[in-house]
């Protein structure tokens, strides 16, 4: 069974510890909680484990492979996607084309065929929307495909956004706060989508502030503060965890 | 008649180089990249072409082949340190590049004729030639934008975080970009060169440089259509503007303002945009037509 593995990650910015020595492992199939109040490091883990930043220690491993120090766009290779704490589509670009990008690491027509409009290029284009088409289609957005992703109601953007993470086919999803400033309806439908990735044998690493929705969907919770790890387990466990209490609620001096 | 198009064709001859240059402009823009280098790499085109027709008498197929290799090269080249660059960094990088072949230019007098420029160099290349290539490079262009480079120039353009997060590498891409760039500066330069009897170095230079991004900002940064149209546009204005005898680069600088401050997208960009935003509001309506009936 491969898993996404983080052993020992610190980061460290000059003086400041951002993670240190943090161990967590997401399993094929399971949806995984990262939570932790504001500043507590989510952030910087899922940066580090994408190659946006820079690890200072310790190992990121998928199934057998490191990818500790792989540039970004090749651990996207090594079947790891992401959504962004801010959503981040490409406003001017339809909602399709959107989507299309995240196929890109699918796409196998040479360099000199793309460059001179070769058949081969134009087929592999055509093949490529009806992918797309067939996603939208997943996500109920085939309505939306020619308006400009920009234009659409955050909700929607949200599916877009998952759409296109999941047209790179991922083996595992790391989802950084999905569902913040959605009401319950649209958090609830994205949650029946988190729990389809987990039946298709995805890995889920939900990164969220909200405590009852990561309750609600993950077998198994870690919870962050000030770049350590205080408590893992289920979320039961951890929920009554006097450690995570304090964290969250304050300590009795605090 | 004939005599009516005999006087334009000056103007059309200039009007197909510039298209293969404002398109050289367009390609990097498009992959995210604030290059303005375009202006040497036309010179070194120009250059190595003209160099080789004059002191080496090589056959012009060869000399535009040269050419083209060359600005491709030196773009390649070019395009390493300027990686770890962005925005107006590498906007400055590139106009420093212009500024030092410029100098080597002067500098290297025996080989380049210095401050005097090139001159005698067998006109080889007529307008239909011109046509044919300024056709070619706007066809490779368009091939370019509908596949699977061009999806990948949009994604790093807009998103960097998001390209490389979904497994685009930005060197690759961006390096690429320079590549063709380069290449089409190096040879619309050699076909310029083979066009005009002389060439000088004063020629490749700021000037030139604010002429081929007017184009692309005038015309559009989306589409291809933008540059040909901010081409045609511009050469043609002063023109028109004739009469008004020395205030007519007046017009060329108030248009261009109102286009930048009214139509910040370019006019071929607006006018699509335009037209999608059309099509797709009477979808809408269609659709809303047939949910009611």
């Amino acid at each position: 069974m491969t898993s996404l593995k983080l052993a020992n990650l610190s980061k460290r910015f000059g003086g400041v510890v951002a993670s240190e020595n943090v161990n967590i492992e997401v399993p094929a199939g399971k949806i995984i909680g990262l939570i932790g109040p504001n500043g507590a490091g989510k952030t910087t883990i899922v940066n580090m484990i994408t190659g946006m930043l820079p690890v200072s220690g310790g190992t990121i491993q998928v199934g057998d492979v490191d990818i500790t120090h792989a540039p970004a766009h090749e651990i996207c290779r090594s079947g790891l996607a992401r959504t962004f704490q801010n959503i981040r589509l490409l406003g001017e670009a339809s909602v399709l084309d959107n989507v299309m990008i995240g196929l890109h690491r699918h796409e196998t027509s040479s360099t000199l065929s793309a460059l001179l409009g070769l058949p081969a290029s134009g087929r592999e284009t055509a093949a490529l929307k009806i992918r797309a088409m067939k996603l939208l289609a997943d996500f109920d957005l085939t309505e939306f495909a020619d308006y400009p992703a920009g234009g659409l109601s955050y909700g929607h953007q949200r599916k877009v956004e998952m759409a296109r993470a999941v047209a790179t086919n991922p083996d595992f999803i790391l989802l950084d706060e999905p569902i913040a400033g959605m009401n319950n309806v649209e958090s609830d439908a994205l949650a029946e989508i988190f729990l389809g990735f987990a039946r298709d044998g995805k890995g889920v690493l939900l990164i969220e502030h909200n405590v009852r929705f990561v309750a609600k969907l993950c077998s198994h919770v870690y919870v962050l503060d000030g770049g350590r790890l205080i408590s893992e387990g289920t979320p039961e466990h951890v929920l009554s965890d006097p450690a995570v209490i304090t964290a969250y609620l304050g300590g009795e001096d605090a | 008649m004939s005599n009516f198009f005999a006087g334009y064709l000056p103007l059309f001859d200039l009007y197909c180089i510039h298209i293969g240059l404002a398109l050289s402009q367009f390609i990097v823009l498009r992959a995210g990249v604030f290059s303005l280098a375009t202006a040497a790499f036309t010179g070194i085109g120009a250059y190595t072409a003209g160099i080789l027709a004059v002191d080496f008498g090589a056959h012009p197929v060869l000399g535009v082949i040269c050419g083209t290799l060359a600005g491709m090269l030196v773009a390649t080249v070019l395009s390493i340190p300027l990686a770890r660059l962005r925005g107006v960094y590498q906007a400055i990088a590139t106009v420093a590049f212009i500024q030092i072949c410029l100098s080597l230019n002067i500098y290297a007098e025996g080989l380049t004729g210095g401050a005097l420029g090139l001159n005698n160099i067998p006109k080889t290349v007529g307008t239909g030639t011109l046509v044919i290539f300024a056709a070619l490079a706007t066809y490779l262009i368009w091939a370019i934008e509908r596949g699977r480079i061009g999806r990948a120039f949009n994604t790093i353009r807009q998103d960097e975080a998001v390209a490389a997060s979904l497994g685009i590498s930005i060197r690759k891409h961006q390096m690429l970009a320079f590549a063709i760039s380069g290449a089409l500066a190096g040879l619309f330069g050699g076909l310029e060169a083979y066009h005009s009897y002389a060439i000088d170095p004063r020629q490749f230079g700021f000037h030139l440089l604010i002429t081929i991004l007017s184009y692309v900002i005038f015309g559009g940064r989306n589409s291809v259509i933008g540059p040909l149209a901010g081409a045609a546009f511009l050469i043609i204005l002063p023109e028109l503007a004739r009469p008004l005898a020395e205030n007519r680069m007046v017009i060329y600088g108030v248009m261009l303002i109102l286009v930048i401050n009214f139509m910040p997208k370019g006019v071929a960009d607006t006018t699509i945009d335009a037209i999608k935003a059309r099509r797709l509001k009477a979808k809408l309506r269609k659709a809303e037509a047939e949910a009611r009936s």
